[in-house]
């Protein structure tokens, strides 16, 4: 009903109606749509609450158009066109759904699924799976898939273009997202789609021929994966996501301040997850903050603080007691050493707000300009 | 041979199958024989088909048909990556004689709808004959599947093509290297230009580009920019990646035989580099100071800057080829003796000679009569070290209509003289040289006259004082529909100018072929050679480029290297000289001049225009004037490309 008010809204100003530069209007299953230039079809549709089905379209992702999902017939043009990747031209007459369109999506389903294994409850994403809810929607079977189903050599395990990740060359089903962010928005090129028709895998790119892997271990490359082909290879069995809690919050590494979803089950973090349009980050991470979580739970970790006792041992105590005994052990050396003597140094991990109060705090009331930051090192 | 007895291409149809055999017509003359004695029973392509013998293994030729164009798949859309396959293996099923009726229902359904959501060109064509051939001939599909027996075999030879790529001389993989930039990939897009063009920085300034005449991107706006599309690729990686080239594993390849390159030129330079992929020693000998030969000294620096040569020049240098510059084969060594030194020898010498445009006066040499050739070889030798001497005038007049009028012409103008004529006898229609040549020289200010053509020298105290010209008219189209130019009777009219310079062709230079040591040549003042082994009347002395084709288009030159290069490999190699396959089929699809089929496509998109030079900064200097194009319209230029891709296949009898 939103999009609708805003379509609404648009057609009633006169300065912005149809025949201006920036705008032109088009027709989507019979209902008109001010878009502005240089929008998709797919675009248009969305703004008037027209579903059309997509599955290699991201929004974080400029249009792939491989998966040939979202096509819709255009009128004077024979060939059905993809709406992803068309751009919508003033006075287009767009069908997205009849007989012959749904057609020839429910047969692409059943291609993409003649060598993507219908076997879901093995699958860690079964339930939240895009293939999944198109073959629910399309009502493909077993039956069905197994009518075109390939016979594709095993493929013997690879390693991937970093350790941290795996690939699953029966699950994938080629539609590009990956090659797509890792190229297009992180601007590294570092896996590609190799071997030619139903043979093609993703592999990753190697700068030359003994060089190591371009691979910086972000992790994106799995994030906008549809189907799980790329995987976290890291810990065990993560489970259902039903059974997941997905807690938003701030990254802790360092102070962009990333938003992200630690995924808990029975208490542990599992993995971490990115919502596309939360935060600054819109769903992007860097590899300390998607994969490094298993500090958490490590048995090492400091989790009271300690005081070094006469006997030269550590002793488990409270906040406020390490707090006061901090506090009187730097006022004593200030007042001994003269303030020169004390210096801070800063962690990354910080936030931009928590560096600046540091500095104040060494400055002001250590009274010394001995202050610096790791990340300057 | 039999004639041809079912044809479909596009929309027509040509069935002879219930008619009288000595009645057919001869739809393709020159398509008896794929190689000598081996005739064509069918040609199966991406938008029909053609028998020609009616028992072609119908169901096992489309299964050979869609099994190769799965092997050209790329894998990126659904449809052609995994229908393909499916239907490839259906058919495989029913040439087994394991087929059912099913089989051919899937087949049906599926064909549609590879053809209709496929992505790019190479899905869309991939049924066409499929589908025609089952609605035609049906009973060849369904016998196999009643009888269950399994079809016979058929010799089968395809090709993945695109009309860019027939129309290269070279026949480069276009739409490949143009995808590797989509992707961001220009290490490995210059690497699959590498494969045939190792000159990507001289071709991709001054190539004539006969593949962006035929992109079918100009059916709907204009053809897609593959010229400056593969100058930005070699600009990109000399400049921010030229420290991850690695010199070439060939530079650790030998075969132990040695072969000598006369020229240095576009020819012998693309021969030098890939025999020496294949693991041979080249030597490269060369008139000049310096490489590039007609594209070094016939072409002004403004559109091709030296660097770029000598660069390209580098990267042969680090595979191992080695270059003797100032050497003159004839004057300070023989082709004899090189004959007798080496394995093989290339004779790539180029036409550096100027043609006579056959008007009176012009032998008597007078100052200010300057040859076109000879005209920009000093400009480009002794212009860049301040050596030049302007022939003083002021007014000059060029006689011809090709690049190298062009050339001169516009040269012309960045020396000063204060008038700049050109002198063509057709019309502005019918000039060979490049559109976008002949309107920068109107940009930069330089006249025209066409329909007139010069009919004598006026000589005044042995220096030129004008040109007595004469006008034309075309005449009505000949036979071939071409249109030559008629003289006016009474039309003479006098042009006043002090310099003049014919451009109107160039021809080879035989003083290295002694009377002791002779090659043959032909009447047309060519070498003369055997079309398919590029050998001369001697044994391993092989010719290319110019010197055998008369003055052509540079990638004309470089096409011959490439093969000349395939020629001398099989001769050292003691293999019988033979065109490769592919080769073949690119000129038999050329003898066929098929139809191209309409695009069926929305959304234009005009092309990225090339930043240039301001006009009044250009015309003092020789300094480059197009700058190239930037990632972010290289990527966009990229992304206008249809991905034309279609496979070619013949059926022969062996």
């Amino acid at each position: 009903m939103i999009y609708m008010s805003k379509a609404a809204k648009t057609e009633k100003n006169p300065n912005q109606s149809n025949g201006t530069e920036k705008e032109i209007s088009l027709s989507i299953d019979d209902q008109d749509v001010i878009v502005s230039r240089g929008s998709t079809i797919l675009d248009a549709a969305r703004k008037k609450g027209i579903r059309i089905p997509t599955l290699c379209y991201h929004p974080a992702l400029p249009p792939i158009g491989s998966c040939r999902l979202c096509v819709v017939e255009i009128e004077g043009i024979d060939r059905p066109a993809t709406a992803c990747n068309t751009e919508a031209l003033e006075g287009m007459r767009v069908t997205t759904r009849s007989e012959r369109l749904f057609n020839l999506r429910r047969e692409v389903i059943k291609m993409i699924l003649a060598h993507h294994p219908l076997n879901c409850s093995p699958c860690p994403i079964n339930g939240e799976c895009e293939l999944q809810d198109l073959a629910y929607e399309y009502d493909i079977s077993e039956m069905d898939s197994d009518e075109y189903r390939i016979q594709i050599e095993e493929f013997p395990w690879k390693p991937f273009s970093t350790p941290i990740l795996d690939y699953h060359p029966r699950r994938c089903i080629l539609c590009g997202r990956c090659v797509k962010i890792c190229s297009d928005i992180r601007g590294l090129g570092a896996i590609t789609m190799d071997g030619a028709g139903a043979k093609a895998l993703i592999k990753p790119v190697m700068a030359d021929d003994d060089a190591a892997s371009l691979c910086i271990s972000c992790g994106e490359c799995m994030r906008v994966c549809p189907v799980n082909a790329i995987e976290e290879r890291m810990g065990g069995i993560k489970g259902k996501p039903w059974e997941t809690k997905k807690v938003q919050t701030t990254c802790t590494y360092c102070g962009v301040g990333c938003q992200l979803d630690l995924n808990v089950v029975n208490n542990r973090v599992v993995g971490v997850t990115t919502r596309d349009e939360a935060g600054v980050n819109k769903g992007r991470l860097c590899s300390k903050g998607r994969f490094g979580y298993t500090f958490i739970h490590s048995e090492d970790r400091l989790i009271r603080p300690l005081i070094r006792n006469e006997k030269g041992g550590l002793e488990e105590t409270t906040w406020t007691q390490a707090m006061t005994h901090i506090a009187r052990e730097f006022r004593r050396t200030k007042k001994e050493y003269g303030p020169d003597s004390l210096a801070g140094l800063s962690s990354a991990r910080c936030t931009n707000e928590e560096n600046y109060l540091f500095q104040r705090l060494i400055r002001q009331v250590f009274g010394t300009n001995n202050v610096d930051h790791c990340a300057r090192l | 041979m039999a004639k041809l007895i079912l044809g479909v291409w596009q929309d027509k149809l040509i069935d002879n199958r219930n008619i009288d055999e000595s009645s057919i017509e001869d739809t393709f003359p020159q398509l008896q024989e794929f190689e000598a004695g081996n005739p064509v029973r069918a040609f199966i392509g991406w938008d029909g088909f053609f028998i020609f013998d009616p028992d072609v293994p119908v169901v096992d030729m489309t299964r050979a048909y869609v099994e190769k164009v799965q092997e050209e798949s790329c894998g990126y859309c659904t449809p052609c990556r995994a229908g393909t396959r499916i239907v490839a293996d259906r058919l495989k099923k029913i040439a087994g004689g394991l087929g059912t009726k099913e089989d051919l229902l899937t087949i049906r359904r599926l064909a549609h709808v590879i053809r209709d959501t496929s992505l790019c060109e190479l899905g869309h064509t991939s049924m066409n004959a499929l589908l025609k051939l089952m609605e035609l001939m049906p009973d060849k599909f369904n016998e196999p599947v009643l009888n269950r027996q399994p079809a016979k075999r058929g010799v089968y030879h395809s090709i993945a093509t695109a009309p860019c790529i027939e129309a290269c001389p070279a026949h480069l993989d276009i739409p490949s290297y143009i995808d590797a930039i989509k992707s961001g990939n220009y290490y490995e897009s210059l690497a699959i230009i590498a494969r045939r063009n190792p000159l990507a920085g001289i071709c991709g300034r001054v190539c004539v580009r006969p593949c962006e005449f035929s992109c079918r991107r100009s059916q709907m706006d204009d053809p897609v920019s593959i010229k400056y599309l593969k100058r930005f690729v070699n600009d990109q990686i000399l400049s921010y990646a030229a420290a991850r080239l690695k010199p070439a594993k060939a530079a650790l390849l030998t075969s132990g035989k040695k072969v000598a390159v006369i020229g240095a030129g576009p020819c012998g330079l693309t021969a030098a580099f890939y025999l020496r992929q294949k693991g041979h020693m080249v030597e490269v000998f060369e008139e000049l100071e310096e490489p590039g030969g007609m594209s070094a000294i016939g072409i002004p620096d403004y559109r091709l800057p030296r660097n770029v040569i000598s660069a390209e020049v580098r990267r042969m240098e680090e595979t191992g080829v080695k270059f003797t510059y100032g050497m003159r084969i004839g004057r300070d060594r023989t082709l004899k003796d090189l004959h007798e030194t080496y394995d093989a020898v290339l004779i790539a010498i180029g036409a550096h000679g100027n043609k006579n445009i056959g008007m009176s006066g012009e032998e008597e040499k007078p100052a200010g009569y300057i040859p076109g050739i000879k005209f920009l070889r000093d400009i480009n030798i002794l212009h860049p070290i301040g050596k030049f001497e302007r022939p003083e005038g002021n007014h000059a007049v060029i006689v011809g209509g090709g690049n190298v009028a062009m050339d001169c012409a516009r040269s012309a103008k960045r020396l000063g003289y204060p008038k700049v004529s050109v002198i063509y006898r057709r019309t502005e229609a019918e000039m060979p040289a490049d559109h976008e040549e002949v309107c920068d020289a109107k940009l930069e200010g330089i006249e025209f006259l066409f329909l007139t053509h010069p009919k004598r020298l006026e000589i005044n105290n042995s220096r030129v004082a004008g040109l007595t010209c004469v006008r034309m008219e075309l005449s009505e189209p000949d036979a071939s529909g071409r249109r030559s130019p008629v003289e006016i009777k009474g039309s003479d009219f006098l042009v006043e100018c002090d310099i003049v310079i014919p451009a109107i062709g160039q021809v080879t230079d035989f003083s290295l072929f002694t009377e002791d040591f002779p090659i043959e040549t032909t009447k047309w003042g060519t070498i003369k050679i055997d079309e398919e082994t590029m050998m001369t009347n001697r044994e391993g002395i092989f010719s290319g480029g110019d010197s055998v084709s008369g003055p052509k288009a540079l990638i004309d030159a470089m096409s011959q290297g490439l093969y000349v290069a395939h020629c001398i490999d099989q001769y050292l190699r003691g293999e019988k000289i033979k065109m490769p396959e592919s080769e073949r089929i690119f000129r038999l699809l050329k003898t066929m001049d098929l139809p191209e089929p309409p695009v069926d496509r929305v959304g234009k998109k005009p092309r990225c225009p090339l930043s240039t030079r301001p006009v009044e900064e250009r015309i003092s200097d020789f300094n480059e004037i197009e700058y190239g194009y930037s990632p972010e319209e290289a990527i966009r230029e990229a992304e206008r490309c249809l991905r034309c891709y279609r496979i070619a296949m013949f059926v022969t009898e062996k």
